[in-house]
Order: C-alpha cells, then sequence, then structure tokens
C-alpha cells in the first residue's frame, strides 16, 4: 500500500494533513450538528430563506421590467407631420429621403386620406368630420431609428426636425424615460433592502450561534481544559454558520422559483392577450452563484461576530 | 516539575484560598493533597492548570512561571497535563471513542495515530469493549476510568486528579487509584486531591494536608532545602 511508502512523513506534513483533516472533521461534525437538532435548524433556515426571498424576488422582479422596457425602448419611434400643403408625392419623396439615412431603420408613410379614414371610422366624430371642408390632418411619417441609444435618437429628431418640410417631429418616449427613472428608483429600493435584509440575516445567525455556543458551554470548558486552541474551538461553530447560509440561501432561491413559477400562469394569458412576447426571465446560473456564496458569507461573518463576542467570555474556573 | 513560593490566592469578595503555600514536587512523583472541603485542594490544582493565576507568591510548572502566561500559550501549556474531575466532564453528545481522542485531535494528529492511542488508553482503563458505547450509558466507575484515558492518551508528563473517587465505593476507588500508581510507574508526575483518608492511609505516598489555606502537613517538606530559606 502507498502509505507504507510514505510512513516516515516529515512532522510537518503530519501536522499539516491533520489540520486539514480537522477542518473537514469541524465541516461534517457542524452537519451532523445541525441534523441532530431539525427543528432549531429548520426554524434557523427557514426565517433565512424568508428574508433572503424578499429581496431575491425584488431583483428578479426588477430584471424582469427592465427587460420590459428594454423591448419597449427598441421599439421606440418617432413621428413626423409633414406641413398641410405638401402634397402626396413630395410627401412620399421626403419620406424616401429619410429612409436612406443612416440612422433609420425604416419608415412607414401614412397618407392624409388614409389619416383622415381611420379617423373617421375609429374616434365616433365621423358625422362632424364631414362638416369640414377640407382634411385638418398632415401627412404622417413614422420613423423607426435603427440605434436604441437615447442620446443618438435625439440627435436624429434634432436632424429630422431640421428638414424644411417637417412641421413637427414627435419622439413619443418620455413616458418610457418616467418608466426607467422609476426603475432606476426601484433599482437602488433593491440594493437598500438588501442591505437591511442582509443584516437582518446577519443578526439571526448571529444569536443562533450565540444559543449553540451557550447550549455547548460544558464541552467549550472541556475542550480548553484539556488544550485546544482558541482557533480549534471556534472551527466548529464558523462552520456551523455557514451551512446556516448555505442551506437559507438555497432555500431562498427555491421560495423565489416557485413564486415565479406560480406569476407564470397569468402572465402566460396576459401575453395571449397582448400578442407580446414578454418571457420570464428567471435567476441565471450567475445570479444564483452570487446569492449562494453571498447567503454562505452572511453565515460565516454572522457566526464569526458571536463567536468573537461570546466565546472568549467562556473560561473555566 | 510544580514549585510553589508562598503562593497566596485571595478571590474577589476577600476569600484567602491558599494562604502562604510553599511546596515542591519533583519529576515523576505522586503525591496526595488532603484536607476538609474548602480547605484549598481545588484551588491549589487550578493554579497548576492555569484556571486560576496566584494572587501573591510565584508558582512554576517545569519552570514556567504560571502568574503571567499569555493567553496564546494557556492551551499549549495544558497539553502537558492531564486533568481528571470527580464529576468526569465527558462530553454526553458522542460515544466513548470520540471522548478519548479528544485531545489528540486537538494536537492535530493523524488518525491512524489516533486510533491506536486511544485504544491502548482504553485498554489500559480496560475498557476497550465499550469504544461505541455513549458515555451516559455506562456506570459511574467506567465513566471515570473514561475520564482518565482521556486524560492520560496524549501522554503527559503531569496528571492532575481533583477527587477522583468522589463517587465511588471503595472496590472501584482502589482500582482507581491503583490505576494512578501504574502510570507514576512508568514516570508520570500525579498529583491527587482526596479527602479519602483510609484509601490514601493504604498507599503510603506522600501527603500535603491543606487546613483553611494553609498547608500544616508536607510529606514531601524533607527533601526540600530551598523552602528553609524560603521561609525565613
Amino acid at each position: 500500500m502507498a502509505t507504507n511508502t510514505r510512513r516516515h512523513k516529515p512532522a510537518v506534513t503530519n501536522a499539516i494533513s491533520a489540520y486539514f483533516l480537522h477542518h473537514l472533521q469541524s465541516l461534517v461534525f457542524s452537519l451532523g450538528k445541525i441534523y441532530q437538532a431539525p427543528a432549531t435548524t429548520i426554524m434557523t433556515v427557514a426565517v433565512i430563506g424568508i428574508t433572503l426571498s424578499l429581496p431575491g424576488g425584488f431583483y428578479l422582479f426588477l430584471k424582469n421590467i427592465d427587460a420590459m422596457a428594454g423591448d419597449l425602448r427598441s421599439s421606440s419611434q418617432i413621428s413626423l407631420y409633414l406641413d398641410l400643403d405638401l402634397d402626396e408625392k413630395r410627401a412620399r419623396a421626403v419620406a424616401k429621403d429619410i429612409r436612406s439615412m443612416r440612422q433609420v431603420e425604416t419608415t412607414r408613410f401614412i397618407s392624409r386620406d388614409h389619416s383622415l379614414e381611420e379617423f373617421r371610422q375609429n374616434s365616433g366624430f365621423g358625422k362632424s368630420i364631414d362638416t369640414l371642408s377640407s382634411n385638418p390632418l398632415p401627412h404622417t411619417i413614422v420613423v423607426e431609428p435603427g440605434a436604441a441609444d437615447t442620446f443618438e435618437i435625439r440627435n436624429l429628431v434634432k436632424k429630422l426636425q431640421s428638414i424644411p418640410q417637417v412641421a413637427i417631429a414627435k419622439l413619443d418616449t418620455e413616458w418610457l424615460e418616467r418608466l426607467y427613472t422609476i426603475i432606476e428608483i426601484a433599482k437602488r429600493s433593491v440594493i437598500i433592502i438588501t442591505i437591511l435584509f442582509a443584516s437582518a440575516v446577519l443578526l439571526i445567525i448571529g444569536n443562533t450561534i450565540r444559543l449553540d455556543i451557550q447550549n455547548r458551554y460544558q464541552e467549550i470548558i472541556v475542550t480548553k481544559l484539556i488544550g485546544a486552541t482558541d482557533a480549534f474551538i471556534r472551527r466548529p461553530f464558523l462552520y456551523g454558520g455557514l451551512w446556516y447560509g448555505l442551506l437559507g440561501g438555497l432555500l431562498s432561491w427555491l421560495i423565489v422559483e416557485i413564486g415565479y413559477l406560480a406569476i407564470s400562469g397569468p402572465l402566460a394569458r396576459l401575453n395571449l392577450l397582448y400578442q407580446s412576447e414578454l418571457t420570464l426571465i428567471t435567476f441565471s446560473l450567475h445570479d444564483f452563484i452570487i446569492l449562494i456564496t453571498s447567503s454562505t458569507l452572511l453565515g460565516l461573518t454572522g457566526s464569526w461576530i458571536a463567536v468573537a463576542r461570546h466565546l472568549n467570555q467562556i473560561e473555566p474556573s | 516539575m510544580i514549585e510553589f513560593h508562598n503562593v497566596t490566592k485571595r478571590y474577589e469578595g476577600g476569600f484567602e484560598a491558599l494562604t502562604n503555600v510553599s511546596l515542591q514536587l519533583g519529576d515523576g512523583e505522586m503525591a496526595f493533597i488532603t484536607g476538609h472541603s474548602g480547605a484549598g485542594k481545588s484551588t491549589l490544582l487550578k493554579i497548576i492548570a492555569l484556571i486560576e493565576k496566584p494572587t501573591r507568591g510565584q508558582a512554576l510548572l517545569n519552570r514556567i512561571n504560571l502568574n503571567n502566561v499569555a493567553r496564546q500559550r494557556i492551551p499549549h501549556i495544558r497539553r502537558n497535563i492531564g486533568i481528571i474531575f470527580q464529576d468526569h466532564q465527558l462530553l454526553f453528545d458522542r460515544p466513548v471513542f470520540d471522548n478519548v481522542a479528544l485531545p489528540l485531535q486537538i494536537q492535530g494528529h493523524r488518525r491512524q495515530e489516533i486510533a491506536k492511542r486511544t485504544r491502548a488508553a482504553l485498554d489500559k482503563v480496560g475498557l476497550l469493549n465499550k469504544e461505541k458505547s455513549m458515555p451516559i450509558t455506562l456506570s459511574g466507575g467506567e465513566q471515570q476510568r473514561v475520564g482518565i484515558a482521556r486524560a492520560v492518551v496524549h501522554k503527559p508528563m503531569l496528571l492532575l486528579a481533583d477527587e477522583p473517587t468522589g463517587n465511588l465505593d471503595p472496590v472501584l476507588s482502589r482500582e482507581i487509584m491503583q490505576i494512578f500508581i501504574d502510570f507514576n510507574q512508568v514516570g508520570v508526575t500525579v498529583l491527587i486531591a482526596s479527602h479519602d483518608l483510609g484509601l490514601i492511609e493504604e498507599l503510603d505516598k506522600p501527603r500535603l494536608t491543606l487546613n483553611r489555606g494553609q498547608l500544616i502537613l508536607n510529606d514531601l517538606a524533607a527533601n526540600e532545602e530551598w523552602r528553609n530559606d524560603g521561609w525565613r
């Protein structure tokens, strides 16, 4: 066997391998402790999971809104109302010129007669329109910009406005700007909520570990008398916190996923009604890793604080 | 091994547990501390085990001054000592084997080494067949022997025992004492606090008798010339 050839390992190697072995033992032992006290563990993990699912869910909600707003933005249009005295032939020529511009994706020409007809049918003012001696509506060109960038679109609007035949160039995206501002506010709110709830998780784990330390008071004293260093005693508690954080993070992920599954039914119907193609975005692998890593780190930090505060106070007497 | 020079221990509130105690216990010696409860037996052991610090005087363990040991060094000094408690102080959430193996785990030994030495210690106290048992299922005498196995598993230079036979019947007490004598015969220094005077009488080992914190009898004093100087 391989161990036979390495029987005379240097002491340092032994010490190092024993050190890692103890880390592993503490990790497994703390998991065993959790398994032995399922009620306490389930409660703690549930509290952490629920607490973290709030910022998690909010984040996901926002991510979806953001994606939707992005869709809307890319479909932002510019309406050009031409001078009233322009005849259709010349108006169509203007539209053709505009279509050949670099920043323009495509244009759609709506003649003034067509507009009037549509208005007559849809507005319910058909009779009163008939009394008008002439058509009050201008020819309209709907421009689809090629770029999605706000700055470029605004430049394009200015450029279009400067065309002599264009009476009014109107970018109807002010409401979109408002939406973006609201999303920005919501994003910051999510950050605040996340900080608050992360602090709550820190306190929950800290308190759980504090109680754990109290429950194992006798064990701590005995191991100290046998010659355990502070680091040795600290380790199982730190790993305990790590497990709480990890399991709580997984639970919060599960809660959010289930929540989104519950929403996906009505959303599919909404899609059908609006003939839109909204797809629900769920946690990406990247999001998942960040969620689990940060909840695990929160667990470790919470237990570290508890251990630093309470473990040193326990001395044999 | 152990030297006390005019050690006084006064607790908060003014109670003086030890008053001007001087003694010397050489390497490989074995002695009993006797006296009424509250005479200072436990305090004396606690000073050696770095649980308490002397208020006045000097306590030395292997020439290390116990009055001012840095906090980080305490665990490493304690690893030279095996402590046996009257109430065993076993951990009831794990089997006998894990209890006994604890000092070796703390010191970072390899697993094969831990298994080998733990079984050897359990064998020494006659409990090899109980290694998988939970401590709660054992009798008082067996629990105490597990406590002894844990105290000797890392081969300490010094064994301290505080009333190790306190709750045991005479036959079991004699067995336990015999285990201590066996360890002493292989070179371990042993210091036992006990008020079981009948048993101590039988064993014919030096005695240190405390009365209200003062050392009133010291069988070890005969070969301690330094003490005369100390008492000037």
